[in-house]
């Protein structure tokens, strides 16, 4: 069974400013700089190699948002690697040795063996030694790690008294300019104190009296998380772990965007406190494709144009399997009915029934 | 929506205990709760979630069926023998919401749902006496198309939205519970309550008490029965009206019957009226539609539910037709 768990930073920040002058140091002898422009963020990983995959994607696209590059250091190596590089399969970076590797983990204010051989720490700095955002994250599969710690990080990276104001890359970017231009006036001199708006959200808020640690099993992957009661599995799903392709339309269970399979039964996962879950596996839109070949329902969708604007879409496939393992509708106005759940305001339902038709006959030969 | 806590007890007893503690709800499904946390309707300080008891089965014996109260809905509606004996109660299931919350909802909870009634779900209306008591109806002077004309009071129009219910009055269903004083065994036709001057009291359940079950019992007017709905759109709508009808024939005559309405009354409600008007008639359309006039003689109307009147009349006409279609 693969376990993540995502880990709340565990060391005050005041610590990690005072390894700001040792981390900027560190990476000057590694010649390594995500640029006076880029945040880094610096991943430590027992082992831990890039390829295709659905959680690239992701890791991709969290890079984006936070205007940052990665530097990856698994097993003594070093890999830089920005959101729309291609993979090198021999990587930027290599062979340092692990002492040079172990100083740099040390820098960041990390424990020095690594502690646990699944655990993937994650630190997000201005490039020069500020620390901004730190993540423990535990998982075997370490891609899918760097991609949750990736999103929980751009969200602590989300201090409450911005939040309002400012989306995550422009708080990290603003921040750390501010952070730059103090640093610049001072003749980049280490400050004597952390400089007050450099670090953009150490703090965070008293943890609620009433979270419940509840471990979760989405798409085969099992997720530790201290979640509230009141708290929906569709928002766990979209805010939590960053899967977003479960759609929040009504929040009501009125529309089935945010249809999602439940033990192998579709539910609507606005209605579905997580607390309630357990350990019943989920399977949400983000599980369905193998790699880059689509799930049947999914390629039908495609090839009849079963949809406009796409928003209802992953909600409409998902409640389709469902339909067609729950094997009562046959005829197009069964279909219908047993669709019902299922709003599309783009009113593709004729191209819709089409798609679950094709895709439940190919099920059925197959 | 407003912080609580979460219990999941093992037990009926520590159910029981937990639900006795105020501001304690408790949980089944949660397509109907949820719903109405997220509205700020319910504002609970505990929810004692009942999915670790043991009530999630189907126990069938030559007399009939006991179904545990967590049964879903859908799994309810597709059990072969609701299907084979008790067709009002699947057709009744199959017409509630939409196959995804009939995946969640369960038997208890459906026996429990609360109104529809949008004064009673929108928070920023002050009057609403089943939400508020005392502070007034909004709805009676208000937008009252899809309320109540049976049971109703100068307190309350609201109308009780569930099919299963009605299915279930039809077949003359028996719940069963365990509250503080130990279990009990209560007639469903005495289980909801008419809004009268506590429109917020809709249930005869003690602070506690659970559902464990209900038990139906197997009879020829279950086995010759249909349901009928009508609502504003094919699928996924409550209903304007509906009739749970049961027929028990002799030769083309009928010697027994039950008629149950849906979507007009303050609770499931029994039709006496029609089922009297029915003994010995020929089993025809034309002596269906004659007896379904005896329907809705009590109906108080809102000038926006008048048209119930008739349109129950005309759907319980149509359930007899069905049912006495059925081999």
């Amino acid at each position: 069974m693969l376990l993540a768990s995502v880990l709340a930073p565990f060391i005050p920040l005041a610590v990690m400013h005072d390894h700001r002058s040792l981390l900027a140091q560190s990476l000057g002898q590694l010649g390594v700089s995500g640029g006076r422009d880029q945040p880094l963020v610096i991943a430590f990983a027992a082992t831990c190699s890039l390829r295709e995959s659905p959680e690239l994607t992701r890791i991709r696209a969290e890079l984006r948002g936070l205007g940052a590059a990665l530097l990856l250091v698994a097993e003594g190596r070093i890999f830089t690697f920005r959101p729309d590089d291609e993979l090198d399969p021999y990587g930027r970076r290599d062979g340092y040795d692990l002492e040079t590797t172990a100083a740099l983990r040390a820098s960041c204010g990390l424990p020095v063996p690594q502690s646990r051989p699944h655990e993937l720490a994650l630190v997000v700095t201005s490039g020069n030694g500020s620390i901004v955002a730190r993540q423990i994250v535990q998982a075997e599969d370490s891609l899918v790690a760097l991609a949750v710690g990736l999103h929980a990080a751009g969200l602590e990276a989300i201090a409450p008294r911005h939040a309002s104001m400012l989306s995550r890359r422009e708080i990290v970017l603003a921040s750390l300019v501010g952070a730059f231009a103090l640093l610049a006036a001072q003749g980049c001199h280490e400050p004597a104190k952390p400089p007050p708006i450099a670090v953009v959200s150490p703090a965070k808020p008293a943890k609620p009296a009433r979270t419940r640690q509840t471990a979760l099993n989405i798409n085969g992957q099992v997720y530790s998380l201290e979640i509230e009661p009141r708290v929906s599995l569709l928002d766990v799903l979209r805010e939590r772990l960053g899967l977003t392709g479960s759609k929040k339309g009504c929040d009501h269970g009125q529309c089935g965007a945010c249809t999602v399979l439940v033990g192998g039964r579709r539910v609507n996962a606005c209605l579905t406190l997580a607390v309630m879950v357990g350990d019943t596996p989920v399977t949400t839109i983000e599980g369905l494709a193998k790699g880059e070949a689509l799930h049947p329902m999914q390629a039908a969708f495609v090839s009849e144009d079963a949809l406009q604007c796409g928003y209802c879409t992953p909600g409409q496939i998902i409640s389709a399997l469902g339909l067609v393992r729950e094997n009562r509708a046959h005829t197009d106005a069964e279909v219908r009915e047993h669709m019902s759940g299922n709003l599309c305001r783009c009113g593709a339902y004729s191209n819709i029934v089409a798609a679950i038709q094709k895709a439940r006959a190919e099920s059925t030969a197959g | 929506m407003k912080d609580f806590d979460y219990l999941k007890p093992s037990a009926d007893a520590d159910a029981v205990h937990a639900g006795q503690t105020g501001g304690a709800r408790f949980i089944a499904g949660g397509t109907g709760l949820v719903d109405l946390l997220r509205l700020d309707v319910e504002r609970p300080d505990l929810l004692v979630d009942l999915g670790g008891l043991e009530h999630g089965a189907i126990e069938v014996d030559q007399n009939g069926l006991r179904i545990g109260a967590m049964v879903r809905n859908s799994d309810l509606a597709e059990h072969p023998e609701v299907v084979a004996s008790f067709p009002v109660l699947s057709q009744a299931l199959l017409s509630g919401a939409s196959p995804q919350i009939r995946n969640m909802a369960t038997l208890g909870g459906n026996l429990l749902q609360r109104t529809r009634c949008p004064y009673f779900r929108d928070v920023a209306v002050e009057a609403c006496n089943k939400r508020k008591p005392g502070s007034g109806c909004a709805a009676r002077a208000g937008y009252s198309r899809m309320h109540a004309l049976l049971g109703v009071s100068d307190h309350c129009i609201a109308a009780n939205p569930s099919d299963m219910c009605v299915a279930l009055l039809m077949l003359d269903a028996t719940v069963h519970t365990h509250g503080p004083r130990g279990e009990r065994s209560i007639s469903l036709a005495n289980f909801h309550t008419l809004p009268g001057a506590r429109p917020d009291v809709e249930h005869v359940l003690e602070p506690g008490e659970i559902v464990t079950a209900v038990s139906v019992a197997k009879s020829g007017v279950a086995k010759r029965s249909a349901y009928v709905k009508a609502r504003d759109r094919a699928s996924f709508a409550f209903a304007l009206a509906s009739a749970a009808v049961g027929l028990e024939l002799e030769g083309d005559r009928v010697r027994n019957a039950r008629v149950a309405l849906g979507g007009v009354a303050s609770k499931p409600w029994r039709c006496l009226e029609v089922e009297q008007a029915l003994l010995g008639k020929a089993a025809t359309a034309e002596s269906f539609r004659a007896a379904a006039a005896a329907a809705m003689h009590d109906a108080k109307t809102t000038p926006d539910n008048q048209f119930k009147v008739e349109l129950a009349r005309r759907v319980v006409a149509r359930a007899l037709s069905l049912a006495a279609e059925q081999r």
